[in-house]
């Protein structure tokens, strides 16, 4: 065999040796739960040991579950409010950011971003002391000025406004990365794009609206896409500022999945809430790269 | 150099010799708990506990894991499903949670072990599954009614001893500005045990017969006791937004003399008792009967309120836990507690409230296990949720609870 036939081959054992590891370890804690999960989706199990295959019983009994169909409407929900407020609003904070630059406008960016560092615990707590209808920050002030239509209101238990109370928190937490994200972005445009806008007139918000939507408009789409998949997952805020209630009004499919297995003790519909789960993200992300792709952008 | 290696080693293998058998002949106990052992009143039985058990047994040691709620019940039911990391001792409410546990071979039977270690016959029900006897119970919770007898008396009113005369109260004190009852609802589990009371007094033992699969969760009963719930909240007397105050904020508005009456569970005795909690003076009565309902006074709802279990991988440490079981169902261990009512006979209640309660509990003649410790899991949130429907006043309360019947039937079976 030729020097530079074993030399090839002796790279490629050497490679294969290297990813060995990585390839191990993303087979044992991803591909190998995935699989479980599929699996143990068509099962009947309590999680003690009795697993018994009952076909597609577990997925038919969830799409025909009220608490199920309206988990999936709420996380869609989210998804599209998300995108219609958190990314605008992420947006035009960062922008402003930049267009405003004082020592101000230095500070306020680790207090946005603050709120992502802390602890999901520690913002529903916060979300709870502001909008409990007993001791609240909202009832309190509103009792305080006598403003009776805010005292009235009952952020928690009314089931038309304890999303949006959750909403509301979770804006608070989940803007910050993508507001500091987003400038790291507009400070890479070339100044000299920026000096030949503000020859031609377009500063500020114009410029804003003419050059710099355009030219991050690849990170924005993958912004929307975390966000969405982070919609379909959503579990902690709600779960913990409202255990998913009142009634269903704040389900997620996170919090489904939570209930049935480790409250309910059914892990096959529990791995049917996740696979359902997995499904829509795995679409959504492929339905992005294909637009990627259409759209010619790359970075 | 030789010899001086020699010598050291020889030194060493006399000091293993010496040591190991001093260490193995202590026994090691890992429990798993949900009160952390810091000096809290509520958390005084099992500070006392581990303290006084390792004083008084000195060749165990107690490896105390405090997890919280709800901590303990997802660690546990993780390390269960797995199989491996259990601890040798939890702390369970016993039921059909425990019973799970029992059926997929986890725990250990000490029926023989601890069958004739004294304490209520309701304790030791519920720490019995299928026959056999998993663990003890040194503290019993009953459901009552905890009112507040300064308010009462300030009015005028009279402790209610009929459900028709606890909604004239209830009346008087809305008219007063003062909310007649504190719940908890946007916690989910709290309306339970009102629910329970209705439900016995319109139907009798009902939920048993539910339970057994004689009976539907939809039929007359249930319907009735559900109709007069959703009823009662329409009428405010659970507040202008009950779905909105959690436990802790109906603990507040007692403590605070904004609510008149709490109907929950008997822990919270150490509580309404504690000055450093409330100013107010507090009394804890039965729940009334309904004139011409099925269900007598006393008929009562409990659950276990500290239970310890045992589980399989302490088999080899049977006599320790069995050791530490019997302590904690002492006078001595119980005793410690400053609120709670102990299923241990003999142990002075520790409070004028706490007196009260085990009075209550002294006369019942029937005593049925809280509903969501006592069905199978997989219907027990969905009970809870079908409870907190009843709160929405649009809830069609009726198909609310054959939604809950199905549920039933597909995972207990069909009424038979």
């Amino acid at each position: 065999m030729s020097e530079i036939a074993r030399t090839a081959r002796g790279r490629a054992v050497f490679i294969s040796l290297m990813l060995l590891p990585a390839v191990a370890a993303l087979g044992v804690f991803m591909y190998y739960p995935i699989e479980e999960t599929f699996r143990l989706s068509f099962m009947r199990s309590s999680g003690l040991g009795d697993a018994a295959f009952n076909g597609l019983a577990n997925y038919q009994f969830l799409f025909g579950n009220d608490e199920f169909r309206a988990g999936l409407a709420h996380v869609f929900l989210w998804a599209f409010w998300s995108l219609v407020i958190q990314l605008p609003l992420a947006f035009f904070v960062s922008y402003s950011l930049i267009l405003y630059r004082n020592r101000i406008t230095k500070s306020l960016r680790a207090v946005y971003y603050l709120a992502n560092i802390l602890p999901s615990t520690i913002t529903a707590m916060l979300g709870i002391f502001v909008f409990s209808n007993t001791n609240g920050v909202l009832a309190a002030l509103a009792r305080k000025i006598s403003w009776t239509w805010l005292a009235k209101l009952d952020f928690i238990g009314d089931p038309t406004l304890a999303f949006w109370a959750v909403f509301f928190v979770a804006t608070w937490m989940y803007t910050g990365f993508p507001i500091i994200y987003l400038m790291a972005r507009m400070e890479q445009i070339p100044l000299e794009i920026r000096e030949a806008a503000e020859l031609d007139g377009a500063g500020g918000w114009r410029y804003a609206r003419a050059i710099v939507l355009p030219m991050i408009s690849y990170p924005l789409r993958i912004l929307a896409v975390l966000m969405i998949v982070g919609s379909l997952k959503l579990f902690d805020l709600p779960y913990l500022m409202t255990k998913g209630g009142p009634g269903d009004a704040t389900k997620t499919l996170g919090i489904i999945l939570y209930n049935q297995g480790f409250v309910n003790w059914q892990y096959g519909s529990a791995a049917a809430v996740g696979v359902v789960i997995f499904l829509l993200s795995l679409v959504l992300t492929i339905a992005q790269f294909s637009w990627q792709r259409k759209g010619g952008e790359a970075e | 150099m030789k010899k001086r290696a020699f010598i050291a080693l020889m030194v060493v293998i006399c000091c293993l010799v010496v040591v190991m058998p001093l260490t193995a002949q202590q026994l090691k106990l890992t429990v798993w708990g949900r009160d952390l052992t810091d000096g809290e009143p509520d958390h005084a039985y099992v500070t006392a506990l581990i303290k006084d058990f390792q004083a008084k047994n000195p060749d165990i040691t107690i490896d105390y894991v405090a997890l919280g709620d709800p901590g303990l019940a997802d660690k546990t039911k993780i390390t269960m499903a797995a199989g491996s990391g259990l601890p040798d001792i939890f702390q369970t409410w016993g039921g059909s949670t425990m019973g799970g546990y029992a059926d997929a071979g986890r725990l250990m039977d000490l029926t023989a072990d601890l069958g004739s270690v004294p304490g209520s016959a309701a304790a030791r029900g519920a720490m019995t599954w299928k026959g056999k006897l998993y663990g003890v119970a040194p503290f019993f919770a009953i459901a009552g009614v905890f009112v507040n007898e300064g308010i009462f008396k300030a009015n005028g009113l009279g402790i209610p001893s009929s459900v028709d005369q606890f909604e004239r109260v209830a009346d008087m004190l809305k008219a007063k500005d003062i909310q007649p009852f504190a719940c908890g609802e946007a916690d989910k589990w709290p309306g339970l045990a009102l629910y329970m009371y209705l439900t016995d007094r319109f139907g009798g033992d009902i939920f048993s017969q539910a339970a057994a699969r004689k009976a539907r969760f939809d039929n007359d009963a249930f319907v009735k006791a559900a109709q007069l719930y959703q009823r009662w909240v329409k009428k405010g007397y659970f507040g202008d937004k009950p779905l909105g105050e959690k436990y802790g904020d109906a603990q507040q508005l007692m403590a605070t003399g904004k609510a008149a009456m709490h109907i929950t569970g008997s822990w919270m005795c150490a509580q309404y008792s504690s000055k450093d909690f409330t100013d107010q003076q507090i009394g804890f009565y039965a729940f009334p009967a309904m004139k011409g309902g099925k269900g007598p006074v006393t008929d009562i709802m409990g659950m276990t309120d500290i239970g310890f279990a045992a589980t399989k991988v302490a088999a080899s440490r049977k006599d320790a836990v069995v050791r530490f079981m019997k302590y904690a169902m002492s006078g001595d261990a119980a005793a410690a507690e400053p609120g709670r009512v102990s299923s241990v006979p003999g142990v002075k209640a520790p409070s004028a409230l706490t007196t009260m309660a085990s009075n209550v509990f002294g006369t019942a003649k029937l005593v049925q296990f809280w509903w969501d410790q006592n069905l199978p899991p997989a219907v027990t949130t969905p009970l809870n949720d079908t409870i907190q429907t009843f709160f929405l006043p649009d809830t069609d309360v009726k198909a609310s609870l054959t939604k809950f019947e199905n549920l039933a039937t597909q995972n207990m079976g069909a009424v038979k």
